[in-house]
């Protein structure tokens, strides 16, 4: 149930299970989990008529597609034709999408299957699933904890086995740093590898569709059906990503001594990245420290230009057209500040004022150009550093999960914790988080690599 | 006269924003079908409705139309461009912004020139490419408003002057200028009824020879060339008023009103939008590559001037009648056939085209080339006038009109046919002429006599009893010759 490539597509192949089958397995998990909150709707009568045809497919000898059987969940920014999408919000209450994701349907096109939509904070923001007006996920490790956000959800339907592969978004690291919450696998692609087209837009520039799963095969898998062009995108990118020709036998791989160094940084998740440090260089890699003064500049120019770009973006739900609109208005004004009073939460709420801030007349020099400048000279260092090396190593997240409501995490903690995941996204390189040892803690530890620009698939060779 | 006085102390300063859309097939960043007229909310997608998930593109043929226009108005035209997004809100406005170019437009600079204004050069400061918005239908007596997007999204390119007008009729030649060469360029209707070009008008005054402009009003979509003509004498008398009362001009948005021909405020500037103007991070910048532009260059439609250059300097001409030929791209064309298949009758064609083909067409309101008469034939017709066969009366009227209700090709035939040829009438012109002189022998005295008052008598007579069909010249040859025997 947890290794699609490995274990289930074999057996469906081979008869020894039915899709029917697994999908009742699956939803089986989805109830024995309900306390976790991971699906906001899951689309059961569909998922067991679509299962039943694809074995009658199978049965029949017909071509089936390479993805055959592979059970997945959406996350709630990824629009699916005919169902509902509402980005973890009370604004999109009720909205149904007329179309499909081009990224989803490139999976539906191979004969995956959809079994829910999962959780997610509102419009994407935030680091711990609790800013959704459905609630809090939960985490599976300890149901008090975060699963991390904010593809929390995807993180635990995964970890909770209520389907093989979770489809996510990743803006500042919301489906690696929930993956390392739940200790499963998640990647983040190059910005331009996986159309945009269909995923609801928190912040465009730095927005990516991106896989949870239970192993490396399995998101690689994932990964051939979703990195295709798509002219519906402008940022997507025509025969972008590059297949390693040979796995070298030995790697050059550089980490951030700021990092390693970092005083937010727990002290297991430091001396296990350390270890894994360790078993590169027994294994004959070549590991250096090296320094990156500019990692504590991160989390301003990310904030800045996320939330800029999102306060544009998502003034779209103003009530004239769909989803929600406030009953109680009298003039167009009053429309507007209600209903988008309304429907947006407080996370929300706030990331809009702090980018129409930065964007405002007087303002937009001083915040937004030079978090801009930043962006340039940040991606600029890192493409010296990866034509030197070929992965860079970083801890995801710097603690461990958190007590959900936790009154003593202050959003600026939350925010600063964002910072080893955020750089992959100013600079639209490839990121790939995956677990490498169980705490005592009862949580995991994960570690990520990132890699140049389009040479997503080489993350794999290594991890 | 007290009025007359203070205005000439006075210079008006204005600027305009031109707003002209573009005749696309499809909308600016999306699929949808660019039309205009339709049944309301017939051409919008997912994407011009703004609906979650969905993403612009931008439409290279909307790019193209602005390099044409650039070349024309001889504008640089950038090799990198880039969108921004204009935030704002309000319900025809689906994104909640709207994209536009605010750093890197695609012309910069260029000019027009007014020839009739003794070459005044209006210079341009740059144009863009934009889009536009949906149109809001307010319901009388009612708590709502209705939208209908089909012109969301529809292309644009605005065009943005220096202050270099002086007078409202350089603004209204300005505009004529603009909508002739988009015409000619085939990138827009250029109809400001429709829309489909749109003025701001930034009027300000100054104290003649004064090195400062005065504060500035914009008056907002201005949708004929006569109104902004009208619209900018109005503002500037306006705001010479309140200067004259001990006033001070508040920069503010304006209206104008045709019925009463007025301007009255919109909104004020100061509590005017943030835009919060910004890179469209879903719009990577577009490249712009020199084979494009030297592509387009090369194949770029000729212009109004150009075509007016070459009547006047390969056929002769009149510039005045070369002129009006020009007008229009389709006339020029039809008009250059006829002459270039009888280039000697290149003065006559044109008559007959300003006088009569071109009138036609527009009463029957169909194209030149729709017209029941057929080039060749035109020709023909224009040729027997030349050859003195027919009087250029007959041929206007009566043998016009029946070339276009017979299906005879040959219009010689058809003259002859109905007997509009001239012909020789010497025999009985002559007699005709002594019963005429039998009948006036005074006037004929005085007509010899040198005044030539009388002339026109005989002619007509003469003309009258041959039923028009003898030949003037030969007429008039007749009575000079009669006139040298009387005096002998």
């Amino acid at each position: 149930m947890r290794h699609y490539i490995k274990s289930i597509k074999p057996n469906l192949l081979s008869g020894q299970l039915l899709v029917s089958e697994l999908v009742l397995q699956y939803l089986e998990q989805i109830e024995k989990s309900k306390d976790l909150n991971i699906y906001i709707e899951v689309f059961e009568e569909e998922i067991k008529a679509k299962a039943k045809s694809l074995d009658e497919k199978l049965a029949k000898g017909e071509s089936i597609g390479a993805l055959f059987g592979l059970v997945i969940s959406i996350k709630d920014v990824i629009c699916y034709e005919g169902h509902k999408v509402t980005a973890g919000s009370k604004i999109l209450d009720n909205y149904t999408s007329p179309f499909s994701s081009t990224a989803l349907q490139a999976l539906l096109d191979q004969d995956a299957l959809v079994i829910g939509r999962v959780n997610c904070d509102e419009f994407a923001m935030g680091s711990s699933n609790e800013h959704s007006v459905y609630g809090p996920t939960k985490n599976g490790f300890d149901s008090d904890f975060v699963p991390g956000g904010s593809s929390g959800a995807s993180a635990v339907a995964v970890q909770m086995s209520t389907c093989a592969v979770s489809l996510g978004s990743d803006t500042g690291g919301s489906v690696r740093q929930p993956a390392a919450f739940c200790g499963v696998h998640g990647f983040k692609p190059s910005y331009g590898a996986i159309s945009r087209y269909g995923l609801i837009a928190y912040a465009s520039s730095f927005d990516q569709i991106g896989i949870l799963a239970n192993d490396k095969e399995d998101i690689e898998a994932v990964l051939n059906f979703l990195s295709v062009y798509d002219p519906k995108d402008a940022s997507s990118v025509e025969n972008f990503l590059q297949k390693p020709e040979e796995k070298k036998s030995a790697y050059k791989i550089a980490y951030f001594k700021e990092a390693i160094t970092h005083e937010g940084l727990d002290p297991e998740i430091r001396s296990a990245t350390l270890d894994q440090i360790e078993k590169w260089k027994n294994a004959g890699h070549q590991v250096d420290e090296i320094a990156f003064s500019m990692l504590e500049n991160v989390i301003p120019a990310y904030y800045i230009m996320t939330t800029a770009e999102s306060s544009s973006n998502l003034a779209r739900y103003d009530g004239v057209k769909y989803g929600y609109r406030s009953p109680n208005s009298e003039d167009l004004q009053s429309m507007y500040i209600n209903t988008r009073t309304e429907g947006f939460g407080p996370e929300v709420k706030k990331r809009i004022m702090l980018g129409s801030f930065v964007l405002s007349s007087g303002y937009y020099d001083a915040y937004f150009l030079k978090a801009q400048k930043l962006r340039g000279l940040l991606v600029q260092q890192m493409e010296v550093i990866l034509n030197d090396y070929d992965f860079v190593a970083m801890p995801v997240s710097p603690c461990f999960p958190w007590k959900i409501g936790d009154a003593d995490k202050d959003s600026l903690e939350v925010y600063l914790s964002d910072v080893f995941t955020v750089l992959a996204n100013l600079c639209g390189l490839p990121a790939y988080a995956f677990p490498i040892k169980q705490s005592d803690n009862g949580f995991s530890i994960s570690i990520q690599l990132m890699a140049k620009k389009s040479f997503d698939y080489h993350l794999f060779d290594l991890a | 006269m007290e009025m007359e006085k203070l205005v000439n102390k006075y210079e008006l300063v204005v600027g305009l924003e031109v707003h002209l859309q573009l005749n696309t097939k499809s909308k600016a960043f999306c699929a949808d079908e660019n039309v205009f007229g339709d049944q309301i909310n017939t051409h919008t997608s997912p994407v011009s409705l703004a609906y979650p998930g969905t993403l612009p593109t931008a439409n290279e043929t909307h790019i193209i139309s602005a390099i044409k226009l650039g070349h024309a108005l001889g504008c640089e035209i950038q090799k990198e461009i880039s969108f921004d997004r204009k935030n704002y809100f309000y319900p025809d406005l689906p994104k909640g912004y709207q994209i536009t170019q605010d750093r890197n437009p695609i012309c910069v600079g260029g000019e027009v020139v007014l020839d009739e204004m003794a070459n005044k050069t209006i210079r341009l400061h740059h144009i863009h490419l934009e889009e536009d918005a949906g149109k809001l239908q307010h319901i009388e007596n009612s708590n709502y408003s209705l939208v209908d997007y089909n012109r969301a999204g529809t292309p644009l390119v605005e065009i943005v002057t220096e202050p270099d007008f002086r007078s409202g009729e350089e603004v209204l030649l300005f505009i004529q200028k603009l909508q002739q060469i988009a015409r000619y360029l085939e990138i827009s209707d250029a109809n400001m009824e429709e829309g489909s070009l749109r003025c701001d008008c930034n009027v300000s005054v100054m104290l003649k020879g004064a090195s400062q402009y005065g504060e500035r009003c914009e008056i907002k979509n201005v949708n004929s060339k006569k109104f902004a003509k009208k619209a900018v004498e109005f503002e500037m008398m306006r705001q010479i008023k309140l200067i004259e009362q001990g006033e001070k001009i508040t920069m503010q948005t304006l209206r104008f009103d045709p019925a009463k021909g007025t301007t009255s405020p919109i909104r004020s500037k100061e509590e005017a939008h943030d835009y919060r103007y910004f890179p469209d991070p879903d719009l990577i910048p577009y490249k712009v590559t020199d084979e494009l532009i030297d592509q387009l260059r090369q194949n770029a439609s000729i212009l109004p001037k150009e075509a007016q250059d070459v009547l006047i300097n390969q056929y002769g001409i009149k510039p005045y009648n070369a002129s009006i030929i020009c007008q229009e791209k389709n006339h020029y064309s039809y008009f250059i056939d006829l002459v270039k298949q009888e280039k000697t009758l290149a003065a006559p064609l044109a008559n007959f085209f300003i006088n009569k083909l071109s009138p036609l067409a527009e009463e029957q309101n169909i194209s030149l080339p729709d017209l029941a008469i057929q080039k060749d034939q035109i020709i023909q017709l224009v040729g027997l006038i030349k050859e003195e066969k027919v009087s250029q009366n007959i041929a206007y009227k009566e043998l016009f009109e029946l070339v276009l209700k017979s299906d005879e090709v040959s219009v010689e035939k058809l003259a002859a046919k109905h007997g509009l040829i001239i012909v020789d009438q010497l025999d009985t012109l002559g007699p005709d002429l002594e019963k005429l002189i039998e009948k006036y022998p005074d006037k004929f005295e005085a007509l010899a006599g040198g005044k030539k008052q009388f002339f026109g008598l005989f002619m007509g007579e003469l003309m009258r009893a041959s039923n028009n069909k003898a030949n003037p010249k030969q007429i008039k040859e007749l009575i000079d010759k009669r006139i040298k025997e009387y005096l002998s």
